[in-house]
């Protein structure tokens, strides 16, 4: 046998290795992290009890439902649209693990875009997920991609015409379910998930729909709240009362001609009041140094601090960071303030909730004091 | 569609794993492996 074919197999062997090895972590990211709901759960369904095209498929996710005893109006949040941008995913667990309904019906999906959450972003060097310390011991949440997983969806157009629209987008947005609103029955499967969104609103006649985002700290769009021309009463309700919290977030009207996103086109093609809320995340942004659970969970990235100083950014960025508990306690806050508005708006569709921690405790005590 | 672009990948991994064995430079080789992890994950669509 030859010199170079003893090479050749030793390489074999050695790439076997790194392929079961790296395949095992990447096969786990496929795995659903355990959720423990509040004794308030009424029942999970599934996006495809909505829309059937769904059943079997990787976009197929678990639909929350809470309902008081009293009948009211509904309230639908969603988390996990994208999986890199945590405080979404987290604020919606949060909600399922602590809530209590007393009017109304609450729907949470803590994963909407669950194909993303099985995959990172090529060459963004993030880690597959985080780690959050609770009275239970420490529990492990996913860091996904912004779109679905290339596996589930190929391949991506040069051109992501959106069909609703004709709008033309770059075609790796194909796979971003917050440009696939309303979405198609014969589409993709992005915009298959979207089309399940949208007929889960459409069936259970849902009265608010808050998407929950995070953006980077140089982006415009953020610590803010995008309405749609319908909910834009609720939004200013709820911003005003966030800011008598000290709580800094802004007003954005969601734009006419862009697209796809959910507070544009859950707006015109059903009768919900969208909503969507973004907060700051340095562990998705340009600017950051090295990408690490650390930075996801902490939020404290030294050269942001001094894009921060330099006026660069958008939100304030000192020292202290964006740590996730305070993007969460944003988020919680957002959905109590939206809720509250709604209620003043829609009397005798009231929808009263409990059980979800204040901005100050979850700032004070963390989020994992909230989880179980 | 997918069949389709498995098929692809299986085509060129059998065509690396042909390379890596005839090749009588160990850099190539190497070179051959790094680009052999990727793609084998991808036909077994793990990543």
């Amino acid at each position: 046998m030859g010199k170079h074919r003893i090479i050749a197999i030793i390489l074999t062997g050695v790439m076997t290795l790194v392929i079961i090895f790296t395949g095992r972590e990447f096969k786990d990211m496929h795995a659903d992290i355990p959720i423990f709901p509040s004794d308030d759960l009424a029942e999970v369904k599934m996006l495809s009890d909505y829309f059937e095209g769904l059943k079997n498929t990787p976009g197929d996710t678990q639909v929350y439902v809470f309902e008081g005893e009293e009948e009211g109006g509904s309230v639908l949040i969603l988390g996990g649209t994208h999986p890199n941008e945590p405080s979404s995913n987290l604020t919606s667990i949060l909600f399922v693990e602590n809530l209590k309904v007393d009017k109304g019906r609450v729907f949470v999906i803590t994963e909407s875009n669950k194909s993303a959450f099985t995959h990172n972003d090529p060459q963004e060097g993030s880690p597959h997920g985080y780690y959050i310390e609770t009275a239970s011991g420490q529990r492990f949440f996913k860091y996904g991609s912004r779109a679905t997983n290339p596996i589930h969806q190929w391949p991506d157009p040069d051109v992501y015409v959106h069909a609703s629209s004709g709008q033309q987008l770059s075609g790796s947005e194909t796979r971003n379910l917050n440009r696939a609103y309303p979405g198609r029955e014969d589409g993709t499967l992005t915009e298959k998930v979207a089309y399940g969104i949208t007929s889960l609103i459409n069936k259970e006649q849902i009265d608010l729909t808050i998407d929950l985002h995070e953006a980077s700290p140089e982006y415009p769009v953020i610590n803010a709240m995008v309405a749609h021309e319908t909910s834009a009463d609720i939004a200013s309700f709820a911003i005003l009362e966030m800011q008598f919290q000290s709580i800094e977030i802004a007003l954005e009207m969601s734009p006419k001609n862009l697209h796809g996103l959910s507070h544009r086109e859950l707006g015109d093609f059903t009768e919900t009041y969208p909503l969507l809320m973004e907060t700051a995340n340095p562990a998705q942004g340009r600017l950051r140094g090295a990408t690490s659970a650390e930075l996801i969970v902490e939020g404290i990235d030294p050269i942001y601090e001094k894009a921060g100083n330099a006026g660069f950014l958008f939100v304030k960025f000192d020292e202290n960071g964006h740590p996730l508990n305070e993007r969460v306690a944003r988020h919680t806050t957002g959905i109590i303030e939206i809720v509250k508005a709604f209620n003043c708006l829609n009397s005798g569709k009231e929808i009263i909730i409990g059980g979800i921690p204040g901005y100050d405790d979850m700032l004070q005590q963390g989020i994992g004091a909230y989880l179980r | 569609m997918t069949l389709i672009y498995r098929l692809i990948i299986l085509l060129l991994v059998t065509v690396f794993i042909k390379m890596l064995y005839s090749e009588k430079n160990i850099q190539n080789q190497i070179n051959i492996s790094l680009v052999l992890i990727p793609l084998v994950m991808r036909l077994l669509m793990i990543k």
